[in-house]
């Protein structure tokens, strides 16, 4: 019966209770999205990172990482290998050989690492193939009798590999994606023209769009103004295995593009037995093997079980290998809980003063409540549970409205162009798809439940002093 | 056989600039069955005796004893679980839940006490029958009239068979009509359940309907007639 009267009692001011519940809906909505996007980066980043990057566990000489020294490899590959693969959790292994060099162009240069690979096995471990742009290459799978590199798309265009130009078809696939006539027309003196590089490119069309169409209409002129060269040329140059200077041309095998410019901008892949020849190591000799796993929580366990099997060796999981990304993974719920107590708290404030006038108002029935026999405990859970109802029934609405906005904006994600550049500096894409774990939900609710018990506590305490028959007497 | 002794009852008010003895000296026996009316003009300290009886107030000095148990021992937990058990309260201005329906008004009490649920229909559907609002169990307060809210708070006063019903100005804003099938019901009640009725009043009617008048003034009880 208590349950019963304080739902109904929720009901009583509609209006007044309406004006709590879209507060608290509103709030909740807020929080929840906003979380969703952030989690979204978030996992987003995780991912990439695990699959694009570096996956779960690296095994390599325990002063490899010091200096990137050459001469560092993995002895007894085969024993190293068999030892691995006897491990449960390990779906797949590759192997790199990684050294520091330059890459040259005519116009530039750029320090890079250098990773010799075996394309095949890579594709077990790393999806970064996936991610190749079109048009640029197909990731080794073409036999040449050249040297092929694969590169990033940042790295592509910082050494002007990638440039920019304005012509015919370019213009005519941007009538296709509804780019207004006035800017077209803004752009034709541009036609057949060749621009070196992004930067230059980018400070031509400023000179000649608003800020306006800059906003709407950059993103989608500089992606189809975007042009490559087949099988572009670069140099590459580093120690061999004897310390002396060496180097080779390379023709580019593909761009990918991970969103990631750090990483974009420091790799560059090449076959391994290219690498082991220009560098003089022996076919058996390489720097690093890399395992994924069935599952990336159990990193921890079985970097642990490897690295007593082989004390020799250094084996770091990936949480060690990045530990911003395990800080991440690690705080990220804690960073949500006090997020979401943030805004529980100020909606709290509203709750109690709701309640405050919903004792007020109501200080007759109380009184008549407490003389008729309601106890204490009675009368505190009635408006505990008003103010738990309250709360609750705004937290699910709110709920419900974010899980609908989330799973709509999930199908295409949300783009968040004009941040990209700083966005992708720092690893994360711009383009990102919300996404909240349902156990988030859960966690919520208990938040919202508590906040609404806390926002009752003092004005249950203030009905608690009412005097029934002096309550009784009032108007 | 008697259900309440009221000895030497006295309560003082003390405000910061006045003393009122709103109570004075007031001494009373009731007895099962007794429909009784305490009667006397405004400020003559009716409610608050009935405040005193009903446990809501105590004494400054006195004793007020309802069947055995000297309300002065008990604490204000054992003061609301004791009003829960014993007493019936009939307010002026109805007092009723305005979002329970009658039904749910009068079975209200019962289920702080933890009635079972066809106990509960049982009692509340004979008690809503007893005041004539069979009809209207599943109405609402505000759909109801003056009149029947007032039924439904006798019904509800009686729910839990309480051992006497104390009725504060139970009539005073009823029509004649009203005024007349209330106190019927609550006559028949009083003489079928034998549930001790006191009510404090100034209305000619009620008076009239008593079986006991007592008139108070300045606090202290002036007379105290039975009728046969």
């Amino acid at each position: 019966m208590i349950w019963k009267t304080a739902w109904k009692n929720v009901w009583r001011n509609k209006v007044r209770s309406l004006v709590v519940i879209i507060s608290v809906t509103i709030g909740i909505f807020g929080g929840v999205f906003a979380i969703a996007i952030m989690n979204g980066a978030i996992e987003q980043r995780v991912d990439a990172a695990l699959n694009d990057e570096i996956s779960h566990i690296h095994i390599n000489d325990p002063a490899f990482r010091d200096n990137y020294d050459i001469q560092l490899t993995l002895d007894q590959p085969d024993h190293l290998l068999q030892t691995i693969e006897a491990t449960p959790g390990i779906t797949a292994v590759t192997f790199r050989t990684i050294i520091t060099g330059m890459a040259n162009t005519a116009t530039k240069s750029a320090g890079v690492q250098i990773l010799g690979i075996d394309p095949e096995k890579e594709k077990t471990v790393f999806r970064l193939y996936e991610t190749t742009i079109p048009g640029t290459g197909d990731f080794f799978e073409e036999e040449s009798r050249h040297l092929l590199a694969y590169i990033g798309e940042d790295l592509a265009k910082e050494l002007n590999i990638i440039r920019y130009r304005i012509d015919e078809p370019v213009l005519e696939a941007l009538v296709r994606k509804e780019v207004p006539l006035s800017v077209m027309e803004k752009l034709r003196p541009f036609v057949g023209y060749r621009f070196k590089s992004e930067k230059s490119f980018q400070k031509e069309i400023k000179g000649v769009l608003t800020l306006k169409e800059q906003r709407d209409y950059g993103r989608v002129i500089r992606e189809e103004a975007w042009s490559f060269r087949q099988r572009s040329r670069m140099t590459l140059t580093f120690l061999d295995n004897e310390q002396m200077q060496t180097g080779a041309v390379f023709r580019i095998a593909g761009i990918f593009d991970i969103r990631n410019s750090m990483f974009e901008m420091s790799h560059i892949l090449v076959k391994n037995s290219d690498l082991l020849q220009l560098t003089g190591l022996a076919p058996d000799q390489f720097h690093q093997m890399i395992i994924k796993l069935e599952d990336m929580q159990s990193a921890t366990e079985i970097s642990t079980t490897l690295s007593e099997k082989l004390p020799d060796l250094e084996v770091m999981n990936w949480k060690e290998i990045q530990p911003d990304l395990a800080m991440m993974t690690d705080m990220i719920q804690k960073v949500y809980t006090i997020f979401m107590v943030i805004i529980l708290a100020a909606l709290a404030f509203g709750i109690v003063n709701t309640m405050l006038m919903v004792v007020l108002e109501r200080t007759k029935e109380l009184g008549m409540l407490t003389a008729i026999g309601m106890n204490k405990k009675r009368v505190f859970n009635m408006i505990m549970l008003e103010s738990v109802f309250l709360s609750l029934v705004g937290g699910i609405v709110g709920m419900v409205i974010s899980q609908a906005v989330i799973v709509l904006t999930a199908r295409n994600g949300i783009n968040f162009a004009s941040y990209q550049e700083g966005m992708e500096a720092m690893g994360y894409t711009a383009h990102i798809y919300p996404v909240i774990s349902p156990l988030f939900f859960v966690m919520v609710t208990i938040l919202i439940i508590i906040t609404g018990i806390l926002s009752s506590i003092y004005p249950a305490l203030k009905a608690l002093k009412l005097d029934p028959a002096e309550a009784l007497r009032t108007e | 056989m008697k259900v309440l002794e009221i000895k030497n009852v006295h309560k003082i008010y003390n405000s910061s600039e006045v003393k009122v003895h709103a109570v004075n000296d007031i001494s009373l026996d009731f007895e099962e069955g007794d429909f009784a009316a305490i009667v006397g003009p405004s400020g003559s300290g009716k409610t608050t005796l009935l405040n005193l009886i009903g446990g809501l107030d105590s004494p400054t000095e006195g004793e007020i004893i309802v069947d055995h148990i000297n309300l002065a021992g008990l604490k204000s937990s054992g003061l609301i679980d004791f009003r829960m058990r014993n007493i019936g309260f009939v307010f002026q201005s109805y007092n009723l839940i305005p979002v329970l329906t009658a039904k749910e008004n009068v079975e209200f009490i019962m289920n702080l006490q933890k009635w079972n649920k066809k106990e509960r229909d049982e009692r509340t559907l004979e008690l809503l029958k007893a005041v004539g609002l069979e009809d209207r169990i599943n109405s609402r307060p505000a759909k109801l009239s003056g009149g029947q809210q007032q039924r439904v708070a006798v019904a509800r006063a009686l729910a839990s068979k309480p051992k006497f019903v104390l009725a504060d100005e139970p009539t005073a804003n009823l029509d004649s009509k009203s005024t007349e099938t209330l106190l019927n019901i609550m006559e028949e009640l009083n003489r079928e359940e034998g549930i001790t009725f006191i009510f404090s009043t100034h209305d000619a009617r009620v008076v009239k309907k008593a079986r006991r008048v007592i008139t108070i003034e300045d606090g202290q009880v002036i007379s105290d007639e039975r009728k046969n």
